[in-house]
Parts: C-alpha cells; structure tokens; sequence
C-alpha cells in the first residue's frame, strides 16, 4: 500500500472525529501545565538543580564558581584529584578556548577511550537536574557521550524551571530546531542486568558539572 | 524472531520448569514495581498527567492523518527521507534496499521493539550486514542467541551468574570478576571499537514530533547517540502510533514513561532528533532515513483495539502482571510479551495461533491501574475473548464446559445446591488444616500451591443467616 493510500485509510477510519482546528485542539490540552507536572515554587531553581542533580539516581557532582576565569584552575584540581594526567577533550567553543589552558594539552575531539572533555551547556532544567545541549558547528555531539569524565559548564542563568521552558527558550518550531537536542540527566547508566543499576554502561562514569555564577 | 504463540502451553510448562527463570524474574520486577510505586507516589500531580497523557494520545490518534503529513513535510524539510511501510516485509525491503546501496557491512543497533517487529535481524542477514546490538540487555541475547523477553529489559530471564558465565565465553577481554560493575565494564570495553566503525546505524523512535518533524530516543546508556552519530547512515523505524502533536505534549509523556519503566523521573538521555548532520557540524550522519510503519495499526483504528494505540512501551503491565512473574516473557512466544502482547499479538499477526494469549490472564486489572496512559486492558482481553467465542474458536471442552456452567448458573436452586455441595467436599479434603494440597481433576493447579479451605457455608448461606 502506497503513502496515499494508508493515509486514505487513516482517515476512513477517523471519519467524523478529527478536530476542526486541530492546533488550538492540541494547545488545550497542555494549557495549564502546572497541573500535570512536578511543581516546586517554593525552591530556588538553583537548590532544586543542584538536589536533583546530585541525587542518587542522577550521581552528579556540582561545584559553583564564581566566574568562567577560574575554570582552568578547578579543573586542572579535578584532573590532579583523579589523577587524570593533562590531556583534556575542549568543546571548540569561543567561551572555553578563550580561557587560559597553559599546562593542559587540549584536543578539540574525543578519541575512542577519551578520559575526559570539558563541554558547554545550552541550558539546565531544576525539575530534574539535567543539562541540555544543542549540537552546533562548536558543538559536535560525541565530546558529551565517549569521555569516561563528562566535566559540564552551565551558567546559573540559564537553569530553567522545566523541560517545557528549554522549548520556549529555544523556539518550538521546525525551523528552530539545531541537528540535535541532548538531555542529559547525570552519568551513563544501566539496571539490565537483575535491574541492580550501574554506572558508565557506554557513556561516561562521572559527571562533574561548574555552574557559573552571573 | 519465530512467533510460538500457539504452543503456549508447552511454552508455560517449559518455564515453569526452569529454576532460575524464576529466580530471575522475581528479582527484577520485585525492584522494578518497588521503585516505580516509590517514584508515583512522590510525583503528586501523577493523576493529571496521566490523563493529559490519554487525551493526548487520543487527541493525535483522531487527527493522525493530519499529524502524520505534517510529520512528513517537517522531516522532509530537515533533510530527512521518510517511508511508508505497511507490512514487516515492507518496512524491512526499505531497510535492505538502503544497506546495499549504501554497500554496508556492518549496522550498529539502538534496542526498538518495533524494530523486532518487523524483523530488522532478518532483513540485514538478507543484505549481508553483520548486526551489532548496542544495549546491554539485547548484547546479551544476542551473545546468547535469545529473543527478548520484555520489552525494557530484554534480558529479564537472564540471572547475574548467567550473564557471566556468558561473557566469559563470548567477550574478548571478559572481566575475572563477576561483580554486575565488572561485567557492565566487560560490555563497554567489547563495543566501544564497534560504535566507532560500523557503517550503519538503526534505531527506533519513542516518540514523532509532528510540529518539527523531530524524533525522540531515551535510553539510560547513552548508546543512542553513540550508536547514530559516527556512522555515515541513521535508519529510524517507527510505528506510526508514536506521533504527538509537539515538543511540549512530547514533555508530557517522557515524564510518565521512565517512571512507569524503571521508577526514575527521567532517563539519563533524551535526545530530540532533526534531520542529519548541518553544514559545519563536526559529527552526525550525513543521510537520515525515517522509515514510518504501519502493520496493522491502521486496522486497530477502526476496531475495539485502538486505545492500544496509546501504548507507549513502558513495560509497567508485564511488572505487574501474575501470570508474567510467573511464566516470564518467552512463554508468550511473540515479540510483545505480557498484558500489553497478549493484546497487540492477535491485533498484528492474527487470531488464529494467539487464542491462548487473551486467555492467559486472571482479570485481576493491575496493568490497567499500573498503564501510564490508562489503557483499559483486561476489557480488551475480555473483548478478545468475546471475538474469539464469535468465530468458533474455543476448543469443545471449553465450550461444553461454558454450556455446563450456563445451565447451572440460570437454574438458582440448582446451582445452591452444587456450591453447597462442594463446599462441603472441599472442606473434608482439608481434613481439618486450613488447607487442600490435592483436589481431583485438578493437579496441575495445586503441584505448585495449596488450595485454601473454603469458610463454612457458601455465600448465599452465610447470606440468608444474617452474616453478611
């Protein structure tokens, strides 16, 4: 059967209950979103980012920093801490390259067994402590998944209440859309064995976010 | 996979007679319905959501002729090819059709239900590719050249030591611990060559974005993105039931579905697909194929069957199901297994040779109260039954028992008097214990349990004394 002709039969079937405005049909159903998702009013979206990210299920570490400047130094103490050596994946991204990495050996990809890369987040949403990435030519989508340490900048601005508000904030429409939007909640996961949950399944163990205060 | 539906029995006594299935099976749904009633309940609004959820989905469902053109063009704009496919063998001659012209040798896989569906296995042995399943659960049933048994966790029916025993054999660089950590790492070190160097990717998609001709995957893995991005060639295959009307009604069900999966508020990655690699991305494929099938969903429509078509995949019917915990996944002998399959099953591949499937079932409606989208399954079932008295179908001792009990039940005095009657016999045969470990005619029911001994008195005695 042709396209034509499945969708014929789609709307045989649906003869008489599609909606005379189908748009302003759909809009009312998620008219009033605080009825239906997790409210949290009474928290700062910092405290609520922050608790949720470093939940148990989501295993995040988060360190606040005072401005982008002293990023090379809190990393270079997370490198030394972990023992990691001076080799560090940079996300080729005008904000992070412009920083002084003097005693870092950057690389702008990430290799197979990449130990660690150092990325940019989009955005950050408090409801459940995930960050959000859109992939650009300064954001290729690997440095965020082949790392075994995911180290992630999110500026404290830009943590917003819900998913719903990442839409907004980056448009809805098909025309807004970059290739594509990563969701990342805490580090690479797996319950598939006995459901016993594990962490660094394929993607990376650790996952240390620096929210920039501005 | 080869369906076995229509020996469901010898499937069941299989089963039971496997040790560790059970072992197996109740330490995964145990956990499974222990975290995901933790998670509802601290989630208050849940009761809304679900029901935005189900008008949601019946709201695209009623307009999906007009959701899925507009899905169409919005791909299409995006660089996309889409594809109509109406039968498995259609949706897998697309799949075959693009692996040769591509001249691929090797396709890495991202787990997808529909995927198993139509055969995906199937259609890339016929083109020559070399299938490399990338979650852990399908790596596992591939190693042990299983089909899956649930639709999350696809390994349900493998215990810990199983999965060590099997990696020891299968993997490169096995761990010498047997530890869950160590073997998940054992995984990770055997695949991650294969992500960087496979020609092909293929995927499903949990959800279709019609308003940005977007799709979505989640997977806690993190095994989607690296599966689709390095590869030349991403194949999406979709049943077209998976579309909702835009980003933010998507928002809605990605709250429910991994609490009713796995108890968490969301997966570790959700990602929102558009179309393939931008001039000046570093990374993505180049060529995007969206493949959208139908198989016989366009038939549930217009029949009893299409709330079904809600159905979002979670899995949350089969953890909470008896007759699941008890006989597992491969019973069914189908790719959907449990509440969910025994509806789907006969809807997609016919009546005859899954009567067996609506029939497993005791009615007892825990998957309608656990479905995130409140699809109303033991009435499906039931209707199931129904449609399958209409066309003759019960076996003539079912039906002569059916007719037994009809004339019994439409004849009061007659039927007091059989209830009584075996109340009575019942409880000498508990002889006094509490309990009945044999009754006659019925041994297969009570080699595995006790009957308990009836109060004394039927109902309607206990009734007409006042005891009420």
């Amino acid at each position: 059967m042709s396209r034509d002709a499945l969708l014929a039969k789609i709307d045989r079937a649906n003869a008489g209950r599609g909606s005379d405005d189908v748009k302003a049909a759909a809009d009312a159903l998620i008219a009033e979103p605080d009825r239906y998702r997790v409210t949290f009013q009474a928290m700062p979206l910092f405290d609520r980012f922050v608790a949720k990210a470093t939940s148990e299920t989501v295993t995040a570490t988060v360190e606040s920093l005072d401005g982008l400047a002293h990023l090379p130094a809190a990393v270079s103490a997370y490198m030394a801490a972990k023992d990691l050596g001076k080799r560090l994946a940079l996300q080729p991204r005008a904000s992070l390259t412009s920083l002084d990495w003097t005693g870092f050996e950057t690389v702008d990809t990430a290799h197979m067994n990449e130990p660690l890369a150092l990325t940019f987040a989009d955005a950050a949403i408090a409801e459940t402590g995930s960050l959000v990435f859109q992939t650009a030519a300064d954001a290729p989508v690997l440095l965020n998944f082949l790392p075994l340490h995911h180290l992630a900048v999110v500026r404290r601005s830009s943590i917003l209440p819900h998913m719903e508000d990442v839409f907004d904030h980056f448009g809805t429409g098909a025309t807004d859309q970059t290739r594509s939007l990563n969701i990342i909640t805490g580090t690479s996961g797996t319950a598939d064995i006995e459901a016993k949950n594990v962490r660094g399944a394929h993607g990376p163990r650790f996952m240390h976010i620096y929210c920039i205060a501005d | 996979m080869k369906q076995t539906s229509h020996q469901f029995a010898a499937n069941v006594a299989r089963a039971l007679a496997e040790p560790t299935l059970k072992i197996a099976l109740d330490r995964t749904t145990t956990l499974l319905r222990t975290r995901r009633a933790k998670v509802i309940d601290e989630f208050a609004e849940y009761a809304q959501a679900r029901d935005t959820a189900e008008k949601i989905k019946d709201h695209t469902l009623d307009n999906l002729g007009h959701y899925l053109r507009q899905f169409e063009e919005n791909a299409l704009a995006s660089g996309a090819r889409v594809y109509w496919a109406e039968t498995p063998a259609d949706a897998r001659k697309i799949v075959t059709d693009i692996c040769k012209s591509e001249n691929a040798k090797t396709a890495t896989r991202v787990k997808s239900m529909l995927g198993e569906e139509i055969g995906i296995a199937e259609a890339l042995t016929d083109a020559g590719v070399e299938r490399i399943e990338t979650d852990l659960a399908e790596h596992i049933i591939q190693l042990a050249g299983d089909p899956p048994s649930h639709i999350v966790m696809p390994a349900m029916h493998k215990t810990q030591e199983q999965v060590a025993e099997l990696f020891a054999q299968k993997h490169k660089e096995p761990s010498t611990e047997q530890d869950v950590t160590s073997l998940v790492g054992s995984a990770r070190r055997e695949l991650r060559s294969k992500f960087m160097n496979a020609d092909i990717s293929i995927s499903g998609a949990n959800f279709l974005i019609a308003e940005t001709g977007s799709f979505v995957t989640v997977t806690n893995e993190g095994n989607a993105e690296l599966t689709t991005t390095p590869p030349n060639t991403h194949i999406v295959t979709v049943g077209i039931e998976k579309m909702v009307p835009s980003l933010k009604h998507a928002a809605v069900f990605l709250r429910l579905l991994s609490r009713a999966a796995i108890g968490t508020e969301i997966t570790q990655y959700t990602t929102f697909f558009n179309g393939p690699k931008r001039a000046g991305d570093r990374d993505g494929p180049e060529n995007l194929h969206i493949v959208l099938v139908d198989n016989h969903r366009s038939d549930m429509l217009s029949d009893f069957l299409r709330p079904m078509l809600r159905c979002i995949r979670c899995g949350a019917c089969m953890n909470h199901c008896p007759v699941y915990a008890a006989v597992g996944g491969h019973a069914y002998g189908a790719v959907y297994p449990g509440p969910m399959g025994s509806v789907l099953t006969p809807a997609m591949t016919g009546m005859k040779g899954t009567k067996d499937l609506p029939n497993a079932c005791t009615l007892n409606g825990r998957c309608k109260e656990v479905c995130p989208v409140n699809i109303p399954l033991p009435d499906m079932l039931r209707s199931l039954r129904a449609r399958q008295f209409e066309q003759d179908m019960p076996s003539g001792m079912s039906k002569w028992g059916l007719r037994a009990w009809a004339m019994l039940a439409t004849r009061p005095a007659l039927y007091r008097l059989g209830t009584a009657a075996s109340n009575m016999a019942l409880r000498m045969m508990a002889r006094g214990r509490g309990k009945i470990t044999s009754v006659p005619l019925a041994g297969g029911w009570t080699r595995t349990r006790d009957l308990p001994q009836p109060e004394a008195g039927t109902f309607m005695q206990q009734y007409k004394n006042g005891r009420r």
